[in-house]
């Protein structure tokens, strides 16, 4: 639990950070001006670094343009499409909701009705129907599959997730700081899938369909589960096992001398000085999961759509409803971008493994 | 946690294998699953590509051995050829695309005068958190055929006529370009700036006491000291781009008249859409045998796998 509570910890320094930033920009301005206003600051460099300064941000928002055109897009309703024919609009006509009621739906948990039989008396419970949202009140009357489709993800990703951390932790700690048989083949063996495997999936389709309905498994989100986890193991064991060589030997060894059996060093030293990349790992088997498309829209039937697979069907019919899919695709994603903003260091840090610093 | 002290304590007390080899036991779930979903299918497809295998005689078992007889229907096909052409044209065209806006990018959020630089990087990273087929479908609203696409529009604002951009050939090849490099500048960004913040500054200055100007300096000190890493980025993305499969799928399915199926997508069309598995596993094995090979050279010759040897 305690790697929990100190991932949130960070995390909450992280949201202070974000918070504090525009304060502390404002001060480093007056900062600036008192300079020049004392004559210690030249007013030319000032100017200097303003304009390029401007100018990588707007680098940067150009970059991210499409991102904010899908939100203007969400906000603009069934009426006002994106379509506009006087050219671009940069914030919407007449802002509404609509679409993103249109994906939520209701969210009213109905009254169920409890029998309990008592010695020959029967007594009947009622449970009182909760109202969180009834979007009929807003006129929206037909509403997404997107609640649907949500469940179908997580009851995809949380299987994924636990069979895949069970399968790399182990892995990780072993091939960090055990010698074996087949050691250094294991690790490069998933070196080369991580750098080649990406577009294996989708060339192994065929085969993958075709011995899931043999076996009976289309349509089975168990066995997708267990295909997203065993993609995710190279790369999240060497992410991990990475992770775990930079802690040092000498704790273990002290811990060792005090007469720790190893089990013990690896739940008191490893695990929790490895947090950094537990949380890294739990995200990207969870994100497999999560937003895995090709295989998912090959091998389950319209009930099991995952999230992924249903945006697409948005998009499949012959002309894509704007408003409403940028509300869709919007809701699909900001909670993963949230993550990734947070998580964003660990990622980075990630990301420059191994052979990367040539 | 509980899992980790199970499987180690299990270990712990079994007598039956020999203590110096124990720790194969804890990597060996996770490479059985992975076999079990990689390998395996890799074996099938293989024994797919020899046979006539159709959704009709699969499922029955009534599937035929045909020889190599796929193979040579496959390599015999124009359609085949303009595949494999127009999927190393994309390779070349959009990994020098990705290059350059990486490292233009990447200049531009390492400036020395740019203010909140760490806060512009966490913004521009952002498309790397973003499902593929979420921006992959946002894109396709970009350059959509329609006269108010968004692409169209810039054009418009730029006095031009409006394009059909998915129904052109062309168009459409640019249009997965522009997207690809924008999937994949996240990636190629954050790999050039952490290069970047590792070039000497001393060179630099030494540089600048010699009197020479930014480009000089670019140029001369600069992409010396980021050109391996770089290679590197561009390796890995160049091996991305012959595997690119949802862009095309997305935009317009290869299309127009399959002109532009890259390779991955014109195996998984003969597949699925004209039901020749036999066919579509012998393309997949092909394209999968180039690209293995690709990488194969570029490991040796990059030295990609360094890290497995220092640890």
């Amino acid at each position: 639990m305690s790697v929990i509570s100190d991932i949130a910890s960070e995390l909450a320094d992280d949201a202070r950070a974000a918070v504090m930033a525009p304060v502390e920009s404002v001060k480093d301005a007056k900062y600036t001006l008192e300079g020049i206003r004392e004559g210690r600051v030249s007013p030319a460099t000032v100017l200097k670094t303003a304009g390029i300064t401007l100018g990588a941000a707007v680098v940067v928002a150009l970059l991210l343009f499409p991102l904010y055109w899908v939100a203007v897009g969400a906000f603009s309703g069934t009426g006002a499409s994106l379509y506009s024919s006087s050219g671009i609009r940069l914030w919407p006509a007449d802002p509404t909701i609509e679409p993103f009621l249109w994906v939520i739906g209701d969210l009213i948990v109905p009254s169920y009705r409890i029998s309990l039989g008592l010695g020959g008396y029967e007594v009947f419970l009622q449970t009182p129907e909760l109202t969180f949202l009834d979007v009929s009140q807003y006129g929206v009357t037909e509403t997404s599959e997107f609640k649907r489709f949500f469940a179908n993800s997580l009851t995809v990703a949380i299987p994924t997730v636990l069979l895949a951390m069970c399968l790399i932790v182990p892995s990780a700690y072993a091939l960090s700081r055990r010698q074996f048989i087949g050691r250094s083949k294991v690790l490069y063996g998933y070196v080369l899938f991580t750098q080649i495997g990406g577009g294996l999936g989708v060339a192994l389709l065929i085969a993958l369909y075709a011995l899931f309905v043999q076996f009976g498994f289309n349509d089975s989100k168990l066995a997708l589960s267990a295909y997203y986890a065993a993609t995710a193991v190279p790369f999240n064991t060497w992410l991990l096992k990475t992770y775990m060589d930079g802690i040092p030997v000498s704790y273990e060894e002290a811990a060792m001398i005090d007469g720790a059996p190893s089990w013990k060093i690896v739940t008191e030293i490893i695990l929790p000085l490895s947090k950094a990349g537990l949380a890294t790992v739990f995200i990207f088997t969870f994100l497999t999961g999560w937003t895995e498309f090709v295989v998912a829209q090959t091998l389950l039937s319209t009930d099991n759509y995952t999230l992924p697979v249903g945006l697409y069907s948005l998009v499949g019919r012959y002309s894509i409803p704007w408003a409403r899919f940028s509300a869709f695709a919007l809701t699909f994603a900001a909670p993963i971008m949230l993550i990734y903003l947070f998580a964003q260091r660990y990622i980075e840090g990630g990301l420059s493994f191994g052979g990367m610093e040539g | 946690m509980s899992v980790v002290d199970s499987a180690v304590e299990r270990v712990a007390d079994s007598p039956v294998v020999s203590k110096d080899d124990l720790p194969l036991l804890l990597v060996l779930p996770g490479l059985f699953v992975f076999l079990a979903f990689m390998l395996f299918p890799v074996l099938y497809l293989v024994y797919l590509s020899f046979t006539n295998a159709e959704p009709a005689t699969l499922f029955q078992g009534k599937e035929q051995w045909v020889g190599l007889a796929n193979y040579v229907t496959v390599l015999s096909d124009g359609q085949f050829w303009n595949s494999m052409g127009v999927t190393w044209l994309f390779v070349a065209t959009s990994v020098a695309l990705k290059v350059l806006v990486g490292l233009g990018i990447g200049l531009v959020v390492t400036g020395e005068r740019v203010r909140g630089k760490r806060f512009m990087r966490a913004l521009i990273i952002i498309p790397l958190g973003l499902p593929g087929i979420f921006t992959i479908t946002i894109w396709r609203g970009i350059f959509s055929s329609a006269e108010f696409g968004l692409a169209n529009q810039f054009l418009r604002m730029a006095g031009l006529d409006s394009i059909a951009w998915l129904s052109e050939r062309w168009m459409a090849f640019l249009a997965y370009n522009v997207t690809e490099a924008w999937l994949a500048y996240p990636f190629m960004v954050i790999i050039t700036v952490s290069a970047l913040q590792d070039v000497s500054e001393e060179l630099h200055e030494a540089a600048m006491i010699d009197g020479a100007g930014f480009f000089a300096r670019f140029l001369h000190v600069t992409l010396p000291s980021i050109k391996r890493p770089v290679l590197f980025a561009s390796i890995l993305t160049a091996a991305a781009s012959f595997q690119q499969f949802l862009i095309p799928y997305v935009f317009n399915q290869g299309g127009p008249s399959r002109t532009n199926e890259l390779l991955i997508v014109y195996g998984y069309r003969e597949a699925f859409r004209f039901q020749k598995y036999g066919e579509g596993a012998a393309i997949m094995l092909v394209a999968v045998a180039v690209i293995g090979v690709f990488m194969m050279l570029n490991v040796k010759k990059g030295q990609l796998a360094d890290g497995v040897d220092d640890a």
